[in-house]
């Protein structure tokens, strides 16, 4: 052989070794999730802009965790643009001579404990519907985007950068070719980035920018010191110098400014400082005055930033903070908003006034966006915007099952997985108060603990939701409690009637929290030097327990056997258990080996239900600016641990997930989006599935009856990928085939367990419920590009029941039967469009066949059809009755429609010679004895929708949908209706034979 | 063996930036213009007639499709017993659906007239780009529905776009967005497209277009049939 050809051997048979299909998002884009949201609570909201070319009826809206999403109606209904890219958005920016030109900046810059991280500047030319990122990756946060309105490619961005860590890559940036190249024009230090951005609209080449010096560590929070200050650029950034003139002693914190539209010299100035206050300047910031220091504008510097001035009113100040304030006597005296319409959410970020119609005000706070048309007196809430930030979400077994969870700043939820109607947002029901996270329900089916931050727990009674607190207390042997902002309440995996909390010791009840024994001793590293919390906050002290530190994170009962409990700190402990906690092991070491951070949170672990000794455990340690996703097993109960790596995560972990059926099928939810592996870790890919590419995931569960896949997003609310057992079913060996059908599970012969419910489009958000059938599913290896699937339904004499059109999708494909027979033809000739030929008798219990054809391939497989035994509306015989009935109908119905179409025909054969038929008068005479029995059989008048005209057909038609939608007995007059409407075209029908045979004998030639 | 190595490299080499070489829109398009039977096959249809069905759950919505290359189109639709029509020409568009409740058919918008047209040509507008001058951005390439495609997007100068995902390896359009503002309302419609067969006359049409109705399957194609203009007037 020649040796020269031995390379290309090498690597063509590599080739081949690669040719085995590779598993990712795209054999699963037929399964497409569904977002619960809701939309009634909504979430924090970061940026709001409109375009003023069209009055505002163009609106974008960036998200703490959700995106971006556009408006084009005003608001009235919003669409997501940013599906595929970091979902925490910073600041947008509209190039208002080219409205297609949008920025996102990425990363919010509210900087709170549970604030997420972005990944750059991303900008789009055609209004959202492309991206393109563009630069300045390793910001992290940022805060403003500024365009010269006389140079669109001019652009600044004030990026705070990284809020965890020492970075050069902060500042204020500055863009001269619309953001292909960036250069740095303000920098002060590591520790000090540029908070906002103001430029003159008159004299763009004048720049105002703040500069924040500030430090989270999982500990504490720091805003203030010498990096802070304002600075001024009269030559478009090219030089600084500090303004101090009339503003307070420096160290500053955090500085919020604007300036008013139609006086750019006037212009405000929240200053954080040991005095913080409202500062303004009438000279474009050269000089200052303190003018005002209301509880509104100095509360929470570090987190309520906005401050704005009507466009065409200078003295209309408006401040959207911890409430909603707004001044007429430029910023001298505040007033908060009307509670009369929607009572505004606490906590705000971010305004927009409409510059062409300033009276409407767009606001966006904690709880999503308001919206004001007489400047900030009174405001509806938008309730389109589905953006909740879920924590953590659990289910219950009940039909249909509920999901619950907590909410950042948005209290405690719960919703049902289905309803009549479909889930909007008046299904979800609040059940406490402050800030959400665990959110579990009880066995007992009535009882449901929440909390709100910092371990304010509570057992609350379903429906009516009083709750009792139910918080352990510190005893005189025990230090402190230091409960985390996110305390885990967690029910046994194996025995569901315990119940354990974690402070830094873990608690256990057994009687819904009545009484509580503490099962361990302090589980955290109990570092004194991370627990000054009352210190924390900077020049504004701010302690909300957002800070509390070496605490219990994560708490796992086995699920197999209750004695196993393993548990997991903020401070990178790792201990469990094996007799109901008399003894602990701690083994923070072991993993600490594999090459995981060892200080990171432990941010969930997963006790396997396959193998006892096996162990999942994700980690976190972005308090410490370590992004990186950190996933690790143990195969020998902790002793030594595997950490599990791929190039596609992006993300710090929050939630690893065993499958409750494949062992090998894990689901990993990271900042960054969602992750799963059908081969154990070894290979991963990004799941899609509706769901944003880079979705927060903080949680993941799944339903063990319904095998549906649970989500909980901090940022897009909840989402349900509605059984996933075809995913759990793709093995190697069903990879590799060109194609396959997967066994169709038994049908239960139901239209579901829901009726009308009403339409959800009252402008809300809202999710349909799932399909209330499986699927009959199958796999192509590829896509089939030429060629046609159809699904053939025969019963078990092989006759058709009804065809299905296939869907020819690479991967899964999922088509839905109605568990119909096909629905009868309807005859031409009425003015009334006939339902029935949209619906059809229900199928009889049986074995069904499947036939799939794919081109001249055909694969077959049975299902078997059942009798809904949950019906007590139905029994077998009653079932069969209806259907009998249904198809004495249907032969009544089919026969009508030939009679009909035999009439159309006879007159079209009289009108066939017009001249003849417009000299003879008995063949008009004939044509209108017709129409007589065809108006008499259908509605032939019916010139309006709003004039209704029922006849025979319409009758016969009503009754026979009546008997296809029936999940119940029929009562007597729906029989007895059924001869008598029979008669009545047999009647008609007699009258068109005799016609019809007088018409015979007397055609042309019969004597 | 040194000359063996060096050889080996530029082979590797040129194996690697053949495969690896980014194809141009202009490039992409020409692909697809082979891959649907060429321009001089299209420019030989004057008239086509398609039945099609669209299927949901058994029932079975009629429509008949005839059109007068570039010049007129009328869509005929039978639903439940009930035929509709709407007409587009090139300067006029109707539309009468009784299942809709109209009982006279009813002038298009010029909005949507302008829209319709778009329609008007049996080749696809993606092909026909030069002649049109409409702006065509190249936007990389973009899963649909699992099947890796090369995404290019037509804006034409109503500010109508068409954004087309053609199959990566094949060069058929997988799907097709229309984003358009019809009198103040911006409305995008996405459609997926399939089981593409080759006609005798040497073209390539998909049988199956997936819409969010379901799917219309083609059931029969008729190239060049005699048509009646009189199909494209309203009748009296």
């Amino acid at each position: 052989m020649n040796k020269l050809l031995l390379p290309f051997i090498l690597i063509f048979a590599g080739d081949a070794l690669m040719a085995q299909t590779k598993v990712s998002s795209s054999l699963f884009s037929v399964m497409e999730a569904r977002a619960l949201g809701s939309g009634t609570m909504s979430g924090r909201i970061t940026a709001i802009e409109g375009v003023v070319a069209d009055e505002g009826k163009t609106i974008y809206v960036g998200t703490a965790g959700g995106g971006v999403w556009k408006s084009t109606g005003g608001g009235v209904s919003y669409k997501s643009v940013f599906d595929k890219y970091c979902q925490s958005v910073g600041a947008l920016a509209i190039d208002q001579k080219n409205p297609q030109v949008v920025y996102v900046g990425t990363g919010e810059s509210n900087m709170r404990n549970s604030v997420s991280i972005g990944d750059g500047m991303y900008k789009s030319t055609d209004g959202g519907d492309n991206w393109k990122r563009i630069g300045l990756d390793s910001t992290e946060h940022i805060s403003k985007i500024v365009i010269n309105p006389n140079n669109s490619n001019e652009i600044y961005v004030a990026a705070p950068g990284p809020l965890w860590s020492s970075s050069t890559h902060r500042g204020l940036y500055k863009s001269t070719d619309g953001g292909v190249t960036w250069q740095k024009i303000l920098y002060i230090d590591e520790q000090t980035g540029c908070a906002d951005i103001l430029i003159d609209p008159l004299h763009p080449e004048i720049l105002l920018a703040s500069t924040w010096q500030f430090r989270r560590t999982p500990y504490s929070f720091n805003s203030g010191g010498n990096g802070s200050g304002l600075y001024k650029s009269t030559d478009s950034g090219k030089t600084w110098r500090e303004i101090k003139n009339g503003l307070p002693a420096k160290p500053f914190g955090r500085i919020a400014m604007c300036l008013a539209p139609s006086n750019p010299q006037q212009m405000f100035a929240i200053v954080e400082s040991s005095n913080t206050g409202l500062f303004i300047s009438s000279d474009g910031g050269e000089s200052w005055k303190s003018q005002s220091a209301p509880l509104n504008i100095v509360a929470r510097p570090f987190y309520f930033s906005t401050i704005a001035v009507d466009p065409k009113d200078p003295k209309r100040v408006y401040r959207p903070a911890f409430s909603f304030s707004y001044s007429s006597d430029g910023g001298y005296s505040f007033m908060d908003a009307s509670y009369d319409g929607a009572p505004i959410h606490s906590d705000m970020h971010a305004i927009w006034i409409n510059p062409v119609h300033p009276n409407i005000i767009y606001v966006g706070s904690d709880g999503g966006v308001y919206m004001s048309v007489d400047k900030g007196v009174t405001w509806q809430f938008i309730p389109n915007l589905p953006v909740s930030q879920f924590y953590h979400v659990a289910y219950d077994m009940k039909e249909p099952y509920n999901v619950y969870g907590g909410l950042q700043d948005n209290g405690s939820w719960m919703a049902p997985s289905a309803a009549p109607g479909g889930i909007g947002n008046g299904r979800w029901e609040m059940l406490g108060w402050g800030d959400g996270f665990w959110v579990v329900p009880d066995a007992d089916g009535k009882s449901v603990y929440w909390e709100s931050q910092g371990g304010n727990m509570n057992r609350g009674i379903l429906p009516t939701y009083k709750a009792e607190s139910i918080q352990p207390q510190k005893t005189a042997s025990e230090e402190k409690l230091r409960w985390n902002w996110n305390t885990p309440i967690v029910t046994g995996a194996n025995n569901p009637h315990n119940l354990y909390v974690g402070a830094q010791y873990l608690y256990k009840s057994t009687d819904q929290g009545r009484n509580w024994t503490r099962i361990s001793p302090d589980l955290s590293t109990n570092d004194k030097l991370k627990q000054k919390q009352e210190d924390s906050g900077g020049l504004s002290e701010d302690n909300t327990s957002a800070e509390n530190h070496c605490t219990i994170f994560t708490i796992s009962e086995s699920q197999t056997d209750e004695k196993v409990i393993w548990v997991g700190t903020d401070d990178g402990n790792l201990q469990f258990t094996t007799d109901a906690g008399a003894t602990w092991t701690n083994v923070s070491e072991n993993i600490a080996q594999c090459g995981v951070a060892k200080q990171a949170w432990i941010s969930s672990i997963e006790l396997s239900k396959f193998d006892k000794n096996l162990v999942y455990v994700t980690l976190e340690n972005h308090m410490y600016g370590d992004h990186t996703t950190y996933l690790a097993k143990s195969t020998d109960y902790g002793k030594t641990w595997t950490r599990i790596s791929s190039t596609i995560f992006t993300g710090f972990a929050h939630k690893i997930k065993e499958d409750t059926e494949n062992r090998n099928l894990l689901f990993l939810g990271t900042e960054m989006g969602l992750f799963a592996t059908l081969d154990g870790g070894a290979n991963w890919f990004r799941m899609k599935n509706k769901i944003p590419e880079y979705a927060l995931v903080r949680d993941i569960q799944i339903h063990p009856r319904t095998h549906d896949l649970i989500i909980a997003t901090h940022g897009r609310g909840i989402f349900i990928l509605d059984d996933i057992r075809q995913v759990s079913q793709l093995r190697t060996e069903i990879l590799d085939k060109d194609m396959y059908v997967f066994p169709t599970p038994d049908f239960v012969l139901s239209q579901g367990k829901f009726g009308y419910g009403g339409p959800n489009v009252q402008g809300e958000w809202a999710t349909g419920n799932p399909p209330f059938t499986p699927p009959i599913s199958y796999y192509f290896k590829n896509r089939l590009s030429s060629g046609k699937v159809s699904i053939d339904i025969l019963d078990e004499q092989g006759n058709l029941v009804q065809t299905l059109p296939g869907t020819i999708l690479k991967g899964i494909n999922k088509v839905y039967w109605n568990l119909r027979e096909t629905p009868p033809k309807v005859a031409a000739g009425s003015t009334k469009i006939d339902g029935a030929g949209a619906t059809a008798p229900m199928v009889l219990p049986g074995v069904y066949t499947i036939k799939l054809n794919v081109n001249d391939k055909v694969y077959t497989s049975k299902v078997n059809c059942i009798h809904d035994g949950s019906n007590e509306n139905l029994s077998p015989a009653q079932r069969k009755l209806v259907y009998e009935k249904a198809h004495e109908l249907l032969k009544v119905y089919n026969n009508l429609n030939a009679t009909i179409d035999s009439i159309s025909l006879l007159q079209t054969q009289l009108k066939a010679d017009t001249v003849a038929f417009a000299k003879n008068k008995k063949l008009k005479a004939k044509y209108d004895e017709l129409q007589k029995i065809k108006a008499n059989l259908t509605a032939t008048k019916k010139t309006s929708i709003f004039a209704d005209e029922e006849k025979i057909r319409e009758q016969i038609s009503k009754l026979y949908s009546a008997f296809c939608g029936m999940e119940a007995a029929p009562n007597s007059m729906q029989i007895e209706s059924i001869n008598y409407w029979s008669d009545e075209y047999a009647k008609q029908l007699a009258l068109f034979r005799k016609l019809a045979n007088d018409n015979k004998n007397k055609a042309p030639g019969k004597k | 063996m040194k000359t063996q190595k060096l050889f080996l490299s530029i082979l590797i080499i040129g194996i690697m930036s053949f495969s690896s070489k980014a194809q141009t829109a202009d490039e992409i398009i020409g692909r697809h213009i082979a891959a649907i039977g060429g321009t001089e096959n299209w420019s030989k249809i004057k008239t086509i007639k398609m039945e099609m069905a669209m299927k949901m759950q058994g029932m079975e919505v009629l429509i008949t499709a005839t059109q007068a290359n570039c010049t007129a189109m009328r869509t005929d639709i039978t639903v439940m017993g009930m035929t509709g029509y709407s007409i587009v020409t090139k300067t006029n568009g109707w539309n009468f659906m009784p299942f809709q409740g109209q009982t006279k058919p009813e002038p298009m918008t010029d909005d949507m007239v302008k829209a319709a047209q778009d329609q008007l040509c049996v080749l696809d507008k993606l092909s026909r780009y030069k002649e049109t001058g409409d702006k065509l951005e190249d936007l990389g390439k973009d899963d649909v529905e699992g099947t890796e495609c090369f995404k290019l997007k037509l804006t034409d100068s109503n500010g109508q776009e068409n954004t087309f995902y053609l199959d990566a390896e094949t060069f058929l359009i997988t799907k097709q967005t229309v984003k358009t503002n019809l009198n103040g309302q911006v409305m995008e419609n996405s459609i997926g497209m399939g089981n593409y067969q080759k006609l005798d006359e040497g073209v390539v049409i998909a049988m199956s277009t997936q819409t969010q109705g379901g799917e219309i399957e083609v059931k029969k194609v008729v190239i060049n049939p005699e048509v009646d203009e009189n199909l494209f007037k309203l009748p009296n």
